[in-house]
């Protein structure tokens, strides 16, 4: 089913799928995975860095993991992740995350050392436009930034010399606390646009917004659009590559059980490619976790406000 | 009770008898955490299962409930999926090929909207090659017509279980709710009907909230719960239910390794559905299966089916009865 959904698409395999692999025939294992190290990067943001060989060499940008962060009933569901980097020559995955519950809290009490089971690689994944020197824009929302991270060193890798020259990466937190620092971008050397709500970094007011402002003043026209944050921001790209006849590629999260297709939780209104006005769910362990700006039945979704965690007050 | 001689190396024999059904091993799949089979065949060879349980089937495809469908909780998990599935034409065609080349037992859980969506499936799937049995879904909580609805009342479960008796010669499975004051009067009627096994429970209806936006965490508000926090509530209800029927049971909830599955057979049922634990151990039935082969070697049990219902509630203080007379006329 997969691979129809995917040969029909119009970019060719690029840097994300390399000719002669397909994350078809290598497909998805369990694997328990050896912590290599864990850091704080800021505030409550953690970059987890795990030794899982089988899954680091099926791996492509954009796909995502189950992470079974400890054994017990404790957190009881696995944690969907997308990679925020791979490799597969040393075996090794990071995932990049924010603590905002106990699950993630657990996960930032693991030891390097010791193991978590993880299955993977799970999902779709980005494709990239055949034609390197095309612009592209990435547009991050808090952790929406964990895919983009891995996409943007392919593509910075695949365009050699010219490297970053064309690309713009706009990332936006709610604070400065939930942004990755600066100088994490320095060694792509890809521009960065940074937003926050609150104006503590870079332009004050929504990354959609910084977008628009600077899509308006000219200068700069992706290509195509790559983004990951909350339901709220995707929507706004949504929205804009739709009116302004631009190819998006977003990364959605829901809440899933499973991620391999049998619990159906993760499910989101859609309409069948080729019918907008057609109604149907679409499930984003299966069918994403990257959709088409059109694909999603934006207005048929609950975009709920993100709240305090509950364990604060537990 | 079987006495120990201890530990033997000859392979014990799992093989169970459920009325007309015969099974390798006593685990299955639980409807609805196992798609329909082929989501599991990357992680082990589904062959090794006693049965596979899809996910529930009705006669049209269903599109579910909204979203959020599901929120973890203590232990567990809430669901609301609301039945989404392909339909009967779509599973024929499409999902039963790869299942029935594989050999394992394939039991179709069929939920309707009415009785006689129910004797329409059952007729549908009567004549399809590669069906051993069908389980008659009359307690799902999730779905605003059918499903629970029939499952909480003794007469209506009676007339769908006859409905569907009288459409199929399938040997036929009823899959209760806990979710009704008294389980085995549903059995009861279930049997009277004429359905050859139980399977019990379907998950308890449940409710998650958010403090903060003051709202329901599911779409759908009520849904059902599952996982290891059910599976005393499931024990007490195979419990009861073995001690009303004649016909074997099916225990299913919460079972997540070969000491939950087995504290179901000794209390009485003949098999299990092994249901969340999928979820988070795609392997978790093959472990059960190989989990419970071990306590049969290490405990020197030569087959499952002397342990089954073998539950001893004898009481270990022989005189406690006569105890608890005399502290009461003291009392008084």
């Amino acid at each position: 089913m997969k691979r129809e959904a995917r040969s029909k698409k119009r970019l060719l395999p690029a840097p994300c799928f390399p000719a002669g692999t397909s994350e078809l025939t290598l497909g998805s294992i369990i694997e328990e995975a050896r912590i290599i190290n864990q850091q704080r990067i800021s505030g409550q943001i953690f970059r987890l860095r795990l030794h899982s060989p089988g899954i680091a060499r099926a791996a492509h940008c954009g796909q995502f993991l189950m992470m079974r962060v400890r054994e017990g009933t404790d957190p009881f569901l696995r944690r969907p992740f997308s990679f925020s980097r791979i490799y597969p020559g040393d075996g090794d995955l990071e995932i990049i995350y924010r603590v905002i519950g106990r699950g993630t809290w657990l996960m930032s009490q693991l030891e390097p050392g010791s193991t978590s089971s993880l299955i993977g690689p799970l999902g779709n994944g980005f494709e990239l436009p055949i034609d390197t020197t095309v612009p592209l824009a990435f547009i991050a929302g808090g952790m929406g930034i964990a895919p983009l991270l891995e996409l943007i060193a392919q593509v910075v890798s695949d365009r050699g010399t010219k490297g970053p020259e064309k690309l713009r990466l706009f990332y936006g937190a709610r604070t400065a606390s939930e942004l990755l620092p600066e100088d994490f971008f320095r060694g792509q050397g890809i521009r960065v646009h940074f937003a926050t709500d609150d104006g503590s970094f870079g332009y004050k007011g929504r990354i959609t917004q910084m977008f628009e402002k600077i899509m308006a003043e000219g200068g700069f026209r992706p290509f195509e659009l790559y983004s990951c944050g909350p339901l709220a921001m995707q929507r706004h790209v949504a929205d804009w590559a739709l009116t302004n006849d631009t190819l998006a590629q977003l990364s959605m999260e829901s809440l899933m059980a499973c991620g391999i297709g049998a619990c159906l939780g993760c499910a989101l209104p859609a309409a069948t490619p080729g019918d907008p006005e057609s109604e149907r769910f679409v499930h984003v362990c299966e069918d994403g976790p990257i959709f088409s700006a059109g694909s999603i039945k934006w207005n048929k979704i609950l975009v709920q406000q993100m709240h305090p965690p509950t364990w604060l007050f537990s | 009770m079987e006495q120990n001689p201890g530990p033997t190396d000859a392979s014990p024999d799992l093989a169970v008898q459920l009325g007309p059904l015969s099974l390798k091993n006593p685990v299955m799949s639980a409807s609805g955490t196992f798609g329909y089979g082929e989501e599991f065949s990357n992680f082990f060879d589904l062959r090794r299962l006693g049965a596979i349980v899809v996910k529930g089937i009705s006669l049209k495809p269903r599109a579910g409930n909204p979203p959020p469908r599901l929120v973890e909780t203590s232990a567990g998990m809430i669901n609301a999926i609301g039945l989404e599935n392909v339909g009967a034409e779509s599973f024929l065609a499409v999902k039963l090929p790869f299942l029935r080349d594989l050999g394992v037992p394939v039991i179709v859980n069929i939920f309707g909207e009415t009785i006689e969506e129910y004797a329409e499936l059952a007729a549908r799937f009567d004549g399809a090659a590669g069906i051993a049995a069908l389980e008659i879904n009359v307690s799902c909580p999730n779905v605003k017509a059918g499903g629970m609805v029939f499952g909480t009342d003794p007469a209506m479960t009676s007339r769908v279980v006859e409905a569907v008796r009288g459409a199929t010669r399938l040997p036929l499975i009823t899959k209760l709710t806990p979710n009704v004051t008294s389980i085995s009067q549903i059995a009861k009627a279930a049997q009277d009907a004429g359905t050859d096994i139980i399977s019990c429970i379907n998950t308890v209806a449940a409710i998650s909230v958010d403090i903060f936006s003051r709202r329901p965490r599911l779409a759908n508000v009520l849904g059902g719960l599952s996982g290891p926090a059910v599976k005393p509530i499931a024990l007490r209800c195979v419990y009861e239910v073995t001690r009303s029927v004649r016909c074997p049971v099916i225990g299913i909830g919460g079972i997540a390794n070969a000491a939950d599955a087995l504290e179901f057979l000794l209390i009485g049922a003949s098999a299990v559905q092994v249901g969340t634990a999928n979820f988070i151990n795609p392997v978790a039935a093959v472990e059960i299966i190989e989990g419970i082969e071990r306590f049969l070697k290490v405990e020197a049990i030569t087959g499952i089916k002397s342990y089954i219902g073998s539950l001893d509630t004898s009481c270990l203080f022989p005189f406690a009865e006569d105890l608890c007379a005399a502290i009461a006329s003291e009392i008084s």
